[in-house]
């Protein structure tokens, strides 16, 4: 219990150099709006030890190139909100994201993430060849593993429908 | 525990402690670290975390941190934790520009904003200690990770959306530390300082960073601060993300969402 001030004080005096090494070092992503996805991190783990090394650096600065459902409403958001210099609206790159869980039985065998319409750009594009299986297919192939879920505390009662708790299950 | 893999170079165990109220969730990946010495380790990360609830729990009365807010103990009377957590709460407040402030509604000092994080920063690192090689501490929604899941990739996580508990905003990948904080699941039990009102600037706010601590402070913070307090996390070398009210979010420039192929 005691460790702990003294890691913090030295994280908090080693995040300039940090931060410096990453600037310095990290592919910039670009394009975030053509729906091809730029795999920067995966590319930066070669070489890298620690997570933070390979921190997205996100490019984009207006809402203009985000490709996202959910800006529907924070396009009307910017127009009346006051900007700070730092802030900037999100490109939820793939809009909408549900979880889907799979299970074999009653045993939960796998917890993915898949695109949770067809209004983007990307899936339209599949839309266009589209027999329902070959759609079906196509998304399934987007599906992607998570490993956890971030969000506002839970009581235990509330854990057993959290999407943590189907993680905690998996086969 | 239970082991869910048979091959040695990929097993991962899965673990889910009742605590403070809460569940914390682990995922451990041994590497390698016999299976006795593994469970040797999650057992003392749990005591950490059971330990930090009984210290600081506001919901124990005779909890050392409730009879400091009492007067009925002196900080020096206290267990030594309870000093460093402070400590960490007075950077937490300056470095937050204020937004965060545990000193600032009546009752006494409530560090609940960070504590939680702080107790799986130090769960994760007893784990990290003991020589697992790679896990997550999921703690009700504050992770902190080390390691990699696997050679080719970093940690995955999902930040909820405020609105659907079965939806993501997105996913954040490289980061040590992600903290949410919304009054979407317990009900308005974070406070705007500067008013005492329900904070109501952002439906949730995302920390990601180095510490899991600072994190869960400043997404604390930002709940009341919305996007005032960006200046204060991105100096401090953190990245934030909230939701707002209106619908959309905003983040901070370098706010690690993964845009790799979803696959």
């Amino acid at each position: 219990m005691k460790r702990s001030p003294i890691v913090l004080a030295g994280t908090a005096v080693g995040l300039a150099g940090v931060l410096a090494y990453n600037t310095a070092s990290s592919p910039a992503v670009v394009g975030a709006s053509t729906g091809t996805a730029p795999v920067q991190s995966v590319s930066a783990s070669a070489s890298s030890t620690t997570p933070t090394a390979a921190k997205a650096r996100t490019t984009t600065t207006t809402a203009s190139t985000s490709t996202s459902k959910s800006t529907a409403s924070s396009a009307a958001a910017t127009a009346s909100r006051t900007r700070s210099a730092t802030g900037q609206d999100v490109s939820f790159q793939y809009g909408d994201l549900e979880v889907k869980v799979t299970k074999t039985g009653s045993r939960i065998t796998e917890v993915s993430v898949v695109q949770a319409n067809a209004n983007d750009p990307h899936s339209q594009s599949i839309d266009q060849f589209a027999l329902p299986e070959l759609r079906q297919e196509a998304i399934s192939a987007q599906s992607a593993k998570i490993d956890g879920v971030s969000g506002a505390s839970y009581t235990s009662a509330a854990y057993e429908q959290s999407l943590q708790s189907a993680l905690d299950k998996l086969a | 525990m239970t082991p869910t893999s048979k091959s040695t170079a990929d097993v991962i165990f899965r673990h889910a402690e009742t605590v403070m109220g809460t569940v914390v969730s682990f995922d451990i990946r041994p590497r390698g670290l016999p299976y006795e010495r593994t469970r040797a380790a999650l057992a003392a990360a749990c005591d950490v975390l059971h330990r930090a609830d009984d210290v600081f729990s506001l919901y124990r009365p005779a909890s050392p941190l409730s009879r400091l807010r009492r007067g009925e103990l002196t900080l020096a009377d206290c267990p030594p934790e309870v000093s460093d957590v402070l400590g960490l709460c007075e950077q937490a407040r300056e470095l937050s520009d204020g937004w965060f402030d545990p000193w600032a509604l009546a009752g006494g000092v409530d560090p609940t904003g960070l504590v939680k994080g702080w107790a799986a920063q130090d769960a994760a690192q007893v784990l990290q200690e003991a020589g697992v090689g790679a896990g997550m501490v999921n703690a009700a929604g504050d992770i902190v990770v080390f390691g990699q899941p696997s050679p080719t990739r970093f940690w995955r996580l999902g930040v909820r959306s405020a609105e659907d508990p079965d939806r993501l905003l997105c996913i954040v990948e490289g980061s040590r530390a992600v903290a949410t904080s919304g009054n979407y699941e317990r009900g308005e039990h974070v406070r705007d300082v500067r008013t005492g009102a329900a904070a109501s600037a952002a439906l949730s706010a995302t920390v990601c960073g180095p510490d899991l601590a600072f994190a869960d402070a400043f997404a604390t913070g930002l709940l009341a601060a919305g996007e005032a307090g960006f200046e204060a996390v991105t100096h401090a070398g953190y990245e934030a993300l909230i939701m707002l009210p209106g619908g959309g979010g905003v983040s901070t420039p370098e706010f690690p969402i993964f845009k790799g192929a979803l696959k």
